[in-house]
């Protein structure tokens, strides 16, 4: 095989080198965060850390460990470089999106450190091609302090049943607004639109909702503009936890399984919409 | 108003409502005693299309509030964008959908539609309505001299071989065939004409009072088309000579629809002279009949033979006689007076239809025996001869759809004018 998983002479040079048998593990998590051109990378130990921001009010972060990789080598504690995402998607999905079985392209993706490009080989059927991308100075990403510890409300569901809501949500309705409580309606998506409101609710006895922890009834209201790219991770998950701290802010993780039946994550945060005479 | 609609029937719900939209901006809704009755017509008034649902489509069926006892039930105006979106995905409604609930609530202006889903899941949407007074076509099938009765799949098979951005077709009817083809305002050089003829054979009915060719627009009756295909059920056509509407119904038990689409005025025409109910020129020789010419079946009288003075004719399958003003006493308290004065039908009649499993055939006829009895021949004879049965008692076979398409002929001075059927707003 052209690409090799064992190290290869010249590899001193690189800080990070990564390599996957299937590129569609990481191609198809990237897609599900790619609502921006730019995204910075973090590598650690532990594996990838890809995140986007929008107006500074959301942010997803896509998490690839370290053991979905064939070989993952980190030659320092942490390295960190923005990215243009869609032309990174670009070349990882070079040699097209055929999903004939038995036939994967194989990534090896190297970086030499701070001022290098991002180095990408791809394999397909004994043909070769190298891509470079420039990186930039990786900005730093918003810290939402959402902390677990100060979760009000958490439900965990199938990504079935919210696909179908999300995809029918009125989008002329300018804000989301999702309500939270230990009683009716428990769990409730609403919109706000130009012919009328609609509302999608969800009781926590429902077999598509495995876990239901609500302590306090809470409505909260979201962009609808900043969560519609979170139907693309919606759309790749199986299961969605979405939870709401004091403050109204939110986060959606999603549960994802790639080609190989490994789980990756995908986590969205988004602060609430607030109205200038509105307390959170 | 408050209803509900089970399971497979919120899906048929849905098809109507497509089939609405391709009609009209605007959906209206009107709240009947004898059903919920959707209407649509488009900006220039030369399409109108009506979807009754008696109260059997439902699950439960009231169409006014307990509150509300005094006074008509609330009828509204809702933008087609609004709902359609709510039944866009029918294999999902189909999949998920367990239950839909609709209420009108007057004092907050809300149209409510409930979805209740597979695993508890309830969606309900609050629709914003403008009240409006009923939307009804007036348009007297029974006065139609040429009647076709095909299986949608026939009509759906025609309109499949025009394509989908043709208009207008024209369809012109003979006693030995009908022929459709495609229609051109103007002589087009590089413009691909289709025309098909259909020998009469290939009608379940076929009933040519006055040879005459119409030109309609096709676009907007494919909505009908398809849900009478994904229904199976056959469709009726009434009309004319050109310039008058054309009508096309469906009947199945719990519901009924109808399509009345204005037709070019072809410009050699007889003038339009109105002076009454037996219209438009002097080669009609058809005169009003008493029972409306469309699928009314009344089982009863499906193999009587025709009333008075008509030549025996076989009492065979197609168009058996239907004296149903001698047939069915209805009593005075079992008329119901239609929300728009057009003529009453008969509640009891339409029970013992109901409740009679007899497969009847196609045949409505009707007072006018002679037209009847001698469907085929008459379809060779191409000529309408005076009914033998004058009375003016039979309006009581009018169906449900009756509200969209009345006898209320002295009234109604169709216009001359191309491409206008006559919408009133009483």
């Amino acid at each position: 095989m052209p690409l090799s998983t064992e190290s290869q002479p010249g590899d001193e040079q690189y800080v990070l080198v990564a390599t996957l048998d299937n590129v569609r593990n990481l191609s198809n998590i990237l897609k599900a965060i790619t609502f921006k051109d730019h995204a910075i990378f973090n590598a650690t130990r532990n594996g990838l850390k890809v995140t986007v921001e929008d107006s500074k009010c959301l942010q997803a972060n896509a998490f690839i460990q370290a053991e979905i990789f064939q070989e993952f080598v980190m030659k320092e504690d942490s390295v960190g470089f923005q990215i243009n995402l869609t032309v990174l998607l670009d070349c990882l999905t070079i040699f097209g999106g055929s999903t004939v079985p038995g036939v994967t392209t194989a990534l090896r993706m190297c970086y030499s450190g701070y001022g290098f490009p991002l180095t990408l080989f791809l394999e397909e059927g004994g043909v070769v091609t190298v891509c470079k991308i420039n990186t930039q100075e990786p900005e730093e990403p918003i810290d939402f302090d959402f902390c677990s510890t100060d979760v009000t409300n958490k439900v965990i569901l199938q990504s079935d049943s919210l696909r179908e809501a999300f995809s029918e949500l009125d989008m002329t309705s300018e804000i989301l607004q999702i309500t939270m409580s230990p009683c009716q309606p428990f769990f409730r998506l609403s919109t706000f639109g130009n012919s009328g409101n609609a509302h999608y609710d969800y009781p926590k006895d429902s077999d598509m909702m495995e876990l239901f922890q609500c302590t306090t009834t809470q409505t909260n209201k979201y962009k609808m503009s900043l969560l519609k790219p979170s139907t693309k991770a919606l759309a790749l998950s199986c299961k969605v936890s979405v939870r709401t701290d004091s403050r109204g802010f939110l986060s959606l993780q999603y549960l994802v399984r790639n080609d190989d039946g490994q789980i990756c994550f995908v986590e969205y945060f988004c602060s609430p919409d607030e109205e200038v005479d509105e307390e959170s | 108003m408050k209803c509900s609609i089970e399971g497979n029937h919120v899906k048929a719900f849905g098809k109507a409502i497509h089939a609405l939209a391709r009609i009209g901006e605007d959906l209206w809704l009107d709240p009947l005693e004898k059903g919920l009755a959707l209407r649509a017509v488009n900006s220039a008034h030369s399409a109108y299309a009506c979807f009754l649902f008696s109260p059997l489509f439902f699950q439960h069926y009231s169409p006014r509030l307990s509150t509300q006892t005094l006074g008509t039930p609330v009828k509204c105006q809702l933008a087609m964008k609004s709902i359609l979106p709510l039944f866009r995905c029918l294999a999902t409604i189909e999949r998920n959908v367990n239950r839909c609930e609709i209420s009108i609530s007057s004092d907050e202006n809300w149209v409510v539609f409930q979805f209740y889903c597979r695993h508890g899941i309830i969606k309900t949407h609050n629709l914003s309505f403008q009240e409006s007074e009923a939307l009804q076509a007036v348009f007297p099938t029974n006065l139609c001299p040429n009647v076709l009765k095909a299986q949608a799949k026939l009509l759906g098979d025609i309109a499949r071989h025009f394509p989908t951005s043709q208009e207008e077709v024209t369809l012109a009817i003979s006693p030995v065939r009908v022929t459709l083809k495609n229609y051109y305002e103007e002589e087009c050089d590089r413009a691909m004409y289709t025309e098909m003829s259909l020998h009469p054979d290939e009608f379940d009915y076929y009933q040519v009072g006055i040879d005459s060719h119409i030109t309609f627009c096709l676009k907007e009756l494919r909505g009908l088309l398809s849900f009478a295909e994904s229904h199976g059920l056959p469709v009726c056509v009434h009309f004319g000579p050109s310039g008058k509407p054309v009508s096309f119904s469906l009947d199945d038990m719990p519901l009924t629809a109808t399509v009345v689409l204005a037709t070019l005025e072809e410009r050699t025409s007889d003038p339009p002279s109105q002076t009454g109910p037996a219209q438009t020129g002097p080669t009609y020789r058809w005169v009003p009949r008493m029972c409306p010419p469309y699928p009314v079946h009344p089982p009863s009288t499906v193999h009587r033979p025709p009333c008075g003075g008509a030549p025996s004719a076989p009492a065979s399958a197609s168009p058996a006689a239907h004296d149903g003003p001698h047939e069915s006493p209805v009593l005075a308290e079992d008329r119901v007076l239609s929300s728009q004065a057009s003529p009453v039908f008969s509640a009891a009649f339409h029970l013992r239809k109901l409740l009679d499993l007899q497969n009847p055939s196609p045949p409505w006829e009707e007072a006018v025996p002679t037209h009847n009895t001698d469907a085929e021949a008459a379809a060779a004879a191409a000529t309408a001869t005076t009914p033998s049965n004058n009375q003016t008692t039979a309006i009581e076979d009018m169906e449900a759809e009756s509200i969209c398409a009345t006898t209320k002929m002295a009234a109604n001075t169709i216009p001359a004018t191309p491409l206008a059927a006559k919408v009133m707003r009483p």
